[in-house]
C-alpha cells in the first residue's frame, strides 16, 4: 500500500474508497498545516483550514483528474480555502493569534529569546506581504516546489513565479528590517 | 554579462533550480560588482532567516477531527446508497394501484400476460414438430414422382426421375426396387447406366448389393457389363467373383469384357 502513489490512491478515493484518504492524511497532513501556519502565523486557524482541505478534498474528490502531481491539486485547494477564510473574515493578515515559539531545547535563555523575536518579527514581516508573493515564497522556500509547479499551482507563467520571489524577498527583508527598527544588522 | 541578467538569476542562485555554471557566473560577477554583491547577500540573509520558521506539529485534535470527519463522510454515503434502494422500492410500490378494483384488473392483466407468453413459449416447439412433418412430407412426395416418372414410356422422362433419386439421401424400398428392375429390364442402355450410377450411391443397402451381383450375369450390354465390373471393383465386394468368373465362362461375352473381368477378380483377390 505504502508503495503506491498519492496520484493512484486519490483515484481510488475519487471512485468510491474514501477511506483511503486517511493515507493521504498521514502523507500530507503536516506540510499542510506548516504551509497554513507560514501564511496565516496562527496555529488554531492553520488547523482549522486543514480540516477544511480534506473536507474540500472529499466534496470534489469526483473532480480529480491524474493528469497532474497531486500535491500541486492538494495545494491549489489549500490556497482557495485560504482566500476563501481571508474573504469571509475580510482580513489580510492576523496578530491576534501570534506565531507560537518552537520549544527550545539546549540554546542559552538569551539565544532562546533571540530567536523568539526573530520568528516574531519574520512572521509579522510574512503576513505584511502581498499575498501572492507570500504564496509564492513560501511554496518555494518551504515547500519543496520548482517554479514550475508553483505556477500551475498559482495559475500564471514560470518567469512571473521568479521575478515574484525574488521581490518578495527582497521586499521581506525590506519589512524585516523596518520592523527591527531600521537598524540593519 | 550585465547586472539586469545576472538579478534574474538570483531567485535560481537562492532555490537551486540553477545550473552549475550559472552559479559560478553570478560568483564570479559579483566579486566584481558591489551592488549586485549587497543585493544578493541580503536576499540571502533573509532566505537563510525563514528557517527559523522551522516545520512544527499540529495538535493532536487535527488528526482526531479528521478521522470523526471521515467516519462521518463515509456514513453520510452510504446512508445516500441505502437512500436510492428504499426510493427504488418505494418506485415499485407507487406502481401497485390502492383502489380494490385496479387491483384486481392489474392481477388479471399480469394473468392474461403469463397466459400469452406461455402459449408463445409452447407453439414454437409444435411448429418444429410441423417443419419436421412437412420435410418428411416433401421427401415422399418426391420419391413418389421419382417413381412415377421411372414408369414412363419416354426415356427422357425415366432418366429424369433416376437423375432425381441420385439428390436422395434415404431412399424408400419402392424406388430401390424400381432402380433395380429399371436396371435389369429396361430396353434403354443409357437409362440401365443411369440405373448402374444411381444403385452405386446406395450400394451399403444389403438388397441393392445382392441386385448387383445378381444383374452381372443378367446384363447383355458390354456397356452395363463394364460399369457393373468397375463398380464390383471399387466398392470391393469379394462376393462378385464368382459372377465375375461366370462371365469369364460365357462365350457369347465380348473378349474386351472378358479381360476387365479378369483385372477386376485380380483386384478384388488381393
Amino acid at each position: 500500500m505504502e508503495s503506491l502513489s498519492d496520484s493512484d490512491i486519490m483515484e481510488k478515493v475519487r471512485d468510491g474508497q474514501v477511506e483511503k484518504l486517511a493515507i493521504l492524511f498521514e502523507r500530507h497532513h503536516v506540510k499542510v498545516f506548516n504551509f497554513f501556519l507560514r501564511l496565516t502565523g496562527s496555529h488554531s486557524l492553520s488547523e482549522d483550514l486543514v480540516q477544511n482541505v480534506f473536507i474540500r478534498i472529499l466534496k470534489y474528490r469526483s473532480t480529480y483528474q491524474a493528469r497532474g502531481k497531486f500535491v500541486v491539486w492538494m495545494f491549489r485547494i489549500a490556497r482557495n480555502v485560504h482566500v476563501d477564510h481571508i474573504r469571509k473574515n475580510n482580513e489580510a493578515f492576523h496578530l491576534d493569534d501570534q506565531y507560537e515559539e518552537p520549544e527550545s531545547g539546549e540554546e542559552s535563555p538569551v539565544q532562546a529569546l533571540e530567536q523568539k523575536q526573530d520568528i516574531t518579527l519574520l512572521q509579522k514581516a510574512l503576513s505584511q506581504l502581498p499575498l501572492k508573493k507570500r504564496e509564492a515564497l513560501i511554496l518555494s522556500r518551504f515547500q519543496d516546489m520548482k517554479y514550475r509547479e508553483i505556477a500551475e499551482l498559482l495559475g500564471c507563467k514560470e518567469g512571473t513565479i521568479k521575478a515574484n520571489i525574488h521581490r518578495a524577498v527582497k521586499q521581506l527583508g525590506e519589512i524585516y528590517f523596518e520592523l527591527q527598527g531600521g537598524v540593519s544588522s | 554579462m550585465n547586472c539586469q541578467n545576472i538579478r534574474e538569476k538570483f531567485t535560481g542562485y537562492l532555490t537551486g533550480e540553477i545550473s552549475k555554471k550559472e552559479k559560478e557566473r553570478i560568483q564570479t560577477h559579483v566579486r566584481q560588482c558591489k551592488d549586485c554583491r549587497e543585493e544578493l547577500e541580503s536576499l540571502t540573509e533573509i532566505w537563510t532567516k525563514l528557517g527559523v520558521l522551522k516545520e512544527k506539529q499540529p495538535s493532536p485534535q487535527l488528526r482526531t477531527r479528521f478521522y470523526s470527519m471521515l467516519e462521518d463522510y463515509k456514513q453520510s454515503e452510504t446512508k445516500k446508497a441505502k437512500k436510492e434502494k428504499i426510493h427504488l422500492l418505494s418506485w415499485l410500490k407507487n406502481l401497485w394501484p390502492r383502489r380494490p378494483a385496479f387491483q384486481f384488473a392489474l392481477s388479471l392483466g399480469i394473468l392474461v400476460l403469463g397466459l400469452v407468453i406461455g402459449n408463445l413459449w409452447t407453439v414454437i416447439p409444435r411448429q418444429n414438430a410441423i417443419t419436421t412433418a412437412l420435410v418428411d412430407e416433401v421427401r415422399g412426395m418426391r420419391q413418389a414422382l421419382a417413381v412415377s416418372l421411372i414408369d414412363q414410356e419416354s426415356a427422357s422422362e425415366r432418366l429424369q426421375g433416376i437423375n432425381m433419386s441420385y439428390s436422395m439421401a434415404d431412399p424408400d424400398e419402392e424406388l430401390l426396387d424400381k432402380l433395380l428392375s429399371t436396371l435389369k429390364s429396361d430396353p434403354s442402355v443409357s437409362v440401365r447406366l443411369a440405373a448402374v450410377d444411381a444403385l452405386y450411391l446406395f450400394h451399403n443397402h444389403p438388397k441393392v448389393k445382392q441386385g448387383l451381383i445378381d444383374s452381372l450375369s443378367q446384363q447383355s450390354s458390354p456397356m452395363i457389363q463394364a460399369a457393373l465390373i468397375d463398380l464390383m471393383v471399387s466398392i470391393r465386394e469379394r462376393r462378385a467373383v464368382d459372377a465375375l468368373k461366370s462371365l469369364l465362362d460365357s462365350e457369347d461375352v465380348n473378349p474386351e469384357i472378358k479381360d476387365r473381368a479378369e483385372q477386376g477378380i485380380q483386384r478384388l483377390s488381393f
